[in-house]
């Protein structure tokens, strides 16, 4: 039979069905291969990480600081080294949370739209640097300015920092204490003196806390304070660009309705937007823990690679070593004893830092879902 | 509140989040100035003349006649300084032996800096390590090894800690034949070295000789290439694949919401655990190579960046209006030719601009393989040899070259050499992508 170009014979259709149905499950293969990846990720530093506890037990590898994998006999104990990661990662977070949703503030709300244009490229070279340049800059520009200047700069920062915050709370603390204390209308001049008062005792406080700093010496640049800040700075497009997103997801109408009310621009951000958006900030601060805590070359480079506990145990200015630079540092020479534990003990790390990312990103998943929801989209 | 105090409240949150976007420039500028400001030291530099020298040996660059003429002139300015030398010697001899011990030390010193900066005595029988070769070939490393010659390095330790003090040699030679030494190196230095302002592009495409003393990058660059191509060569296709099921075939589902699940997984596994997969699954399960090769590296970078490339197009497809799609649809193309025909070519900006920015990631990136292709020393690489042969990249050779290279001070040009083309090369995609993408939001605005 022959086709006449518009009547299509069973055949023809069935192939072209066929075709189709073929075709289909080829795409899909194709798009599941992350899928696939993810599991073989999963399964195979899953099937190198278990002779590991198999043959060490659990108890030494998660309550002992003692770190001697080379030593007779050897000790795997990596509670140091976890609570190294934990370190830097916390110091990160509080260099960059704040700095990245002040950052992502003002981006959507705050700056007019031609200066939004110029920033965001900043932002994205930001996040484009490679890790192993950010690394670099801390070990070759960046160590050495903390090792000799570093209690001045210190004592700047806290200045820097401290006193504008510290002073806006003076402002407002006054203001609220004078409206609680029972006059009519309220005496401008004991507002102002209290003021004062309150400046004059953080300019104190600022003062001791800064020489104090000022005298420190530090033995070495390359500590967890280095690595923080740079973990911090390389977080902070991820924080910065989430967070605007989510600020940006709250409509227009709330804020509308907020400034009807007669809030001001900042009332309404901190009243309105962010807790309307709050579990996407949080979405975003998770990601910038996980960018934090999953970097490795600047950690491997700056961080001074001592496996043990600071003293004491906040102490920014001594060297850590993390998860991941102990993996990178190792592997090469665990690699050609394949199959002792120094070799699994590795991937034992791995296989923590994984589920812990996996978890990470389970709670994020659940939080964007959630302000989408909120926010009928 | 008072009003003023809200209002000014209100101000310093403005001026607080102004403050923390200008933050963030500064840790641009911060970062990348010194990169940039020395990283350029790389290729332009003022170069002496054992640096010509060096590059007539080893690559026959040059005019040889006026380097034969320069090298003349060199010489005779260097000539007294040997000569002093060889009259201290002869001095030295005649000397009582404890005083010659004394002196005997402090001219090795004196001999062993000189040598470092002017290289090798000419009539000594030619040294066997390259960097031994050569004097200085940099000025201003010439500079501070011509410090060295001059000043003995001490420490003193009367205050506690101990404090750097430069002692000059020249006092301590007092009264010897040696003494005119020093001030004749120090005011004719320029004569014995003649520094010219050198432009070395070919850093990026010159071998690197004895360790990465001398000579260039390329090794480290082709190898980045081949990686950063390779991983494009499977992860691009197979993110844009995976793209087009997800925006055009896929149904909403259990089973799209767990490949969903497993892209933001993918996405969020550390750097340093794919290398570890790497290493696990395509070198010592499946055997892709016998040893570290460029294609496990490339394999292990395509997984990193698949989910960045699949978001990416996926953004890019969803981008395109429906009424694409729609006229396409309603003018009898089937789904496969309407994707092909319509919908790709008015995404491919965005597409485009997805795999501009993932290559700069994978150019970057190091934990991924460190255990899968990387070496720190070795040669480049031909095109068939990537199957089986690990190479030198740029980011590992960065890492080892500031931590583990026997003399990091001394080729620290080379280092910032090094992360100035590394960063420009990731700093050129990704503005062509920011480029590009304004280009195309431009057009779909209009």
């Amino acid at each position: 039979m022959k086709s006449n170009g518009l009547h299509i014979s069973a055949r023809q259709d069935f192939i072209r069905r066929g075709g189709e149905l073929i075709g289909r499950s080829l795409l899909f293969s194709v798009a599941s291969v992350s899928a696939v990846a993810v599991l073989f990720i999963f399964y195979f530093i899953a099937k190198d990480a278990f002779p590991f506890f198999n043959q060490e037990g659990y108890g030494e590898f998660f309550t002992s600081p003692n770190w001697y994998p080379t030593g007779h006999p050897p000790e795997f104990g990596a509670l140091a080294i976890f609570f190294g990661s934990a370190l830097v990662t916390t110091g990160a977070v509080v260099f960059s949370v704040p700095l990245g949703v002040a950052a992502a503030m003002c981006l959507s709300d705050i700056l007019p739209f031609w200066m939004r244009q110029i920033f965001k490229p900043t932002i994205e070279i930001l996040a484009a640097i490679p890790s192993v340049a950010y690394g670099f800059f801390a070990l070759v520009v960046f160590a050495p300015l903390l090792q000799e200047n570093g209690g001045f700069a210190l004592a700047t920062g806290i200045w820097i920092v401290g006193l504008p915050v510290a002073t806006i709370g003076v402002v407002v603390m006054s203001d609220v204490i004078t409206s609680m204390l029972p006059f009519r209308s309220k005496p401008a001049a004991l507002t102002l003196g209290l003021a004062l008062l309150l400046e004059a005792g953080v300019i104190l406080t600022l003062f001791k806390t800064s020489s104090a700093l000022y005298g420190m010496e530090i033995s070495s640049g390359t500590n967890a304070l280095n690595v923080s800040i740079i973990l911090g700075i390389m977080a902070l497009p991820t924080i910065v660009s989430v967070s605007e997103d989510a600020l940006q997801s709250v409509g227009r109408e709330l804020r509308e309705g907020s400034y009807a009310l007669g809030a001001t621009r900042a009332e309404t951000i901190i009243k309105v937007v962010l807790p309307a958006s709050i579990s996407g900030i949080l979405a975003a601060v998770i990601l910038g823990i996980m960018r934090a805590i999953g970097e490795t070359m600047v950690v491997w480079m700056a961080s001074g690679n001592a496996a043990r506990i600071p003293t004491p145990f906040y102490n920014l200015l001594q060297p850590v070593r993390t998860l991941t630079a102990t993996i990178a540092g190792d592997m090469g020479e665990a690699d050609h004893v394949t199959g002792s534990s120094r070799y699994h003990v590795l991937f034992a790390m791995a296989f923590c830092l994984l589920l812990f990312s996996f978890a990470m990103n389970l709670i994020t998943e659940a939080f964007t879902r959630r302000y989408r929801k909120k926010l009928g989209k | 509140m008072d009003l003023r105090t809200r209002k000014l409240l209100d101000k310093s949150f403005s001026a607080l989040g102004v403050i923390a976007i200008l933050f963030m420039a500064l840790f641009l500028v911060v970062i990348l100035a010194p990169i940039i400001a020395k990283g350029s030291g790389a290729f332009i530099f003022r170069g002496t003349v054992e640096y010509r020298k060096l590059m007539f040996d080893i690559w026959n660059r040059g005019d040889e006649k006026a380097l034969a003429e320069e090298m003349q002139i060199v010489a005779k300015a260097r000539k007294p300084v040997y000569e002093m030398m060889d009259d201290f010697r002869r001095e030295l001899a005649a000397m009582p032996s404890s005083e010659r011990r004394k002196y005997r030390r402090a001219l090795n010193d004196v001999e062993k800096n000189i040598e470092n900066l002017l290289g090798p005595n000419p009539d000594d029988r030619e040294p066997v390590l390259m960097r031994q070769r050569y004097g200085q070939t940099r000025w201003d490393m010439a500079r501070k090894h011509l410090k060295d010659v001059l000043y003995a390095t001490e420490w003193d330790y009367s205050g506690g800690m101990g404090v750097k003090v430069y002692v000059p040699r020249q006092d301590f030679f007092t009264g010897t034949s040696i003494e005119e030494l020093f001030p004749y190196i120090e005011e004719n230095i320029d004569a014995m070295m003649a520094p010219r302002l050198t432009l070395y592009l070919r850093f990026l495409t010159d071998d690197s000789r004895d360790s990465h003393f001398f000579g260039g990058i390329w090794p480290e660059l082709l190898g980045t290439i081949y990686l950063t191509l390779g991983a494009m060569l499977f992860a691009v296709p197979m993110g844009v694949i995976a793209a087009i099921y997800f925006c055009e075939y896929a149904k909403q589902g259990l089973v799209i919401s767990y490949l969903r699940i497993c892209i933001t997984t993918l996405a969020g596994v550390p750097s340093i655990v794919f290398g570890l997969f790497g290493l696990a699954f395509f070198l010592n399960t499946i055997r892709v190579s016998e040893s570290k090769s460029v294609l496990a590296g490339s394999l292990t970078l395509a997984l990193l960046i698949l989910p960045t490339i699949i978001r990416a197009s996926e953004e890019a497809i969803m981008a395109v209006p429906s009424t694409y799609k729609e006229a396409a649809l309603s003018l009898g193309a089937g789904k496969w030719r309407t994707v092909m025909t319509v919908i790709l070519p008015a995404a491919l900006p965005g597409i485009l601009t997805g795999i501009v920015i993932s290559m700069g990631r994978a150019a970057g990136e190091t934990a991924p393989i460190i255990f899968t292709a990387a070496v720190s020393v070795g040669k480049a690489l031909n095109l068939d040899e990537v199957f089986t042969n690990p190479s030198p990249a740029l980011p590992w050779n960065i890492y080892n070259l500031c931590t583990e290279h026997e003399a990091v001070d001394q080729i620290r040009h080379v280092q910032f050499g090094m992360v100035f083309s590394l960063i420009a090369v990731v700093l050129f995609l990704n503005i062509t992508a920011i480029v590009v993408r304004a280009r195309v939001q431009k057009n779909l605005r209009n």
